[in-house]
């Protein structure tokens, strides 16, 4: 029987459940507004019944991915003070030297590849895209909202800037999510078709072993294959 | 019905030609003229209708003569059931219905312009038995002439109604290069069309006017001779308003449509830009703004960037910000699959 570690938590499964949600949601509603002279863009705004309803969903799932992402790093900044909660995502130097090494594999220059701890190079990437360019996304899009309030301190110039960036911000979060993350967790060979562990919170020891070898040793020390493993310890929880 | 004394006494002195009826053959055709003339050509030829109203029956041979009809058409071409004398009974009781009456002649030759007038919103008036023109309200009857020679008597026959309306028109930018001899312009019907004129206070009509001022203000030809520039609608759409309006007519339509060419610059009322009373002119754009903008402050109308492509003079943050990304997207997403395709050779080689 497959063995099991625990690799996220509740409360991490259910925020991937809300960012994924309001992810797909605000790009549906979001591009038809950027690329708007494209029969595409008509047909979706037709189908959601209008602009207005359009703009609508577009805010309100806006409005729920900034109290998420608020939540999230308020919840990492408080359990991080109270020493509660290993920083895991936070980036390194052995980051970069993983992710060099990585390429140097690649291209068959080294014969190794990296070994990984909890979260690898590719993760943080993704991890750090989101959340500074959620930033991005959450303060422009404010500024959209209420430019009337904005302009009462501060220069109009604000409002197309904000446009342009929230709009390029966004295609570009599309994109690293088209390619990136659907390759890694989904396509990559060894992946495919999808990698379950953040909605079922576990990961086979096994899949720990072979893409995170320096978490499992932590875990686990080194057990043998045939070896009963000791008992999972309690996953330190990560932002 | 019953026949008015006016008519009675009118179809009475007609003469003996009568039976069989007159046919407006072109060999004929003046014979005809004369011979309804012999009547109608009289000053004084009436009816008196069933409501009391008098109805003048009296047609002016030259200003005929003169009409574009003049040279190819008898009477019996617009007036067939007259073709025979005594004529039948009329059935119109008052004055309206009587020129009413005449709306459904022009269709056997102008079948297009009366088909399209039935889709315009004077003819839906009509229907719904208000009081609004159709055909012979602005083309008139015999003295039917070529209504767009000169350009300038457009907006005199939609004046005869609209006279505001033509009186702003005549003060604007359009209406002063017009009465200047300026062929460009547009005149009333080029923006409302003549026929198909559709209700200007709809959504439907809101949404089609950025259409209208583009049709020429893109024009490069046509501008390049006032030194206009022709990038007012492509800087208008890439603005939120613009964005707005383009999807607005998709699925439902927005409680607000967002401001529109007009909106900013004005319709009957348009001015140059650069003129004092412009609507758009830097110094009153807060004002213009608080149209919709309530409460709009000094910093708002920056907002707008007043047409102009954001440059590191114009607007430098808009243009930094959107340079930033044009390197930024294809580094990150040029690296990352560059990445991706390495990583999947690897694959590929080590099997």
């Amino acid at each position: 029987m497959t063995e099991y570690a625990i690799r996220f938590s509740k409360r991490q499964r259910f925020e991937h459940a809300i960012v994924m949600t309001t992810f797909v949601l605000l790009a549906v509603t979001g591009f038809p507004q950027k690329f708007f002279e494209t029969g595409w863009a008509r047909g979706i705004v037709s189908l959601i019944g209008g602009l207005d309803h359009l703009r609508f969903i577009h805010r309100v799932s806006g409005i729920v991915f900034s109290l998420f992402t608020m939540w999230h790093i308020g919840v990492a900044v408080i359990l991080a003070a109270q020493r509660k909660m290993k920083l895991t995502l936070l980036p390194n130097r052995q980051d970069f030297k993983d992710a060099v090494q990585q390429l140097r594999y690649d291209l068959g220059l080294v014969e190794s590849q990296p070994a990984f701890d909890r979260f690898d190079y590719r993760q943080k990437f993704e991890y750090w895209g989101l959340v500074l360019g959620g930033l991005v996304m959450i303060m422009t899009g404010l500024v959209l909202y209420f430019p009337m309030l904005v302009t009462r301190f501060l220069p109009g110039e604000l409002i197309p800037a904000s446009k342009v960036a929230h709009s390029n911000e966004g295609l570009m979060a599309f994109l690293v999510v088209i390619t990136w993350h659907i390759y890694n967790a989904h396509l990559a060979p060894g992946i495919f078709p999808y990698d379950s562990s953040i909605f079922t919170g576990r990961i086979s020891k096994k899949r720990l072993k072979h893409e995170h070898p320096l978490e499992y040793a932590r875990l686990y020390g080194e057990p043998a294959h045939d070896e009963p493993a000791p008992p999972a310890p309690e996953t330190p929880p990560t932002p | 019905m019953k026949s008015t004394r006016g008519v009675c006494f009118f179809l009475f002195v007609i003469p003996l030609v009568a039976s069989p009826p007159l046919r407006a053959e072109a060999s004929t055709r003046n014979e005809e003229i004369e011979t309804c003339l012999s009547c109608h050509g009289e000053k004084d030829a009436s009816l008196t209708l069933p409501s009391g109203e008098k109805q003048s029956l009296y047609v002016q041979r030259d200003v005929f003569e003169k009409s574009v009809h003049g040279a190819r058409q008898g009477c019996t071409g617009c007036h067939p059931a007259q073709a025979e004398v005594p004529h039948p009974e009329l059935k119109a009781r008052d004055k309206a219905a009587f020129v009413a009456g005449f709306k459904d002649l022009c269709k056997t030759c102008h079948f297009e312009n009366y088909t399209k007038a039935l889709d315009g919103v004077h003819y839906q008036i009509l229907t719904k038995g208000g009081s609004a023109p159709f055909c012979v309200d602005c083309h008139g009857a015999h003295d039917i002439a070529s209504p767009t020679v000169p350009r300038t008597r457009v907006s005199e026959t939609c004046g005869t109604c609209h006279g505001d309306m033509a009186e702003t028109y005549a003060k604007s930018v359009h209406g002063l290069a017009l009465a200047a001899g300026n062929p460009d312009v547009p005149v009333c019907t080029d923006c409302h069309h003549a026929h198909d004129i559709a209700d200007p206070r709809t959504k439907d009509w809101r949404l089609t006017t950025i259409d209208l001022c583009a049709k020429c203000h893109t024009n490069k030809t046509m501008m390049g001779k006032y030194g206009l520039s022709t990038n007012v609608l492509a800087s208008y759409l890439s603005d939120f308003h613009g964005m707005s309006a383009k999807l607005a007519a998709s699925g439902e339509k927005p409680k607000i449509i967002t401001a529109l060419c007009i909106d900013c610059h004005g319709t009957h009322d348009i001015t140059k830009a650069k003129d004092g009373s412009s609507q758009v002119l830097k110094a009153n754009l807060q004002k213009t703004c608080t149209k919709c903008h309530a409460g709009a402050s000094k910093n708002f109308p920056a907002a707008w960037l007043s047409h102009y492509e954001p440059s590191m003079k114009r607007a430098p943050l808009v243009w930094a910000v959107g340079v930033f990304y044009k390197i930024f997207i294809p580094f990150i997403i040029g690296g990352l699959c560059l990445q991706i395709l390495l990583h999947l050779w690897r694959v590929l080689v080590n099997r």
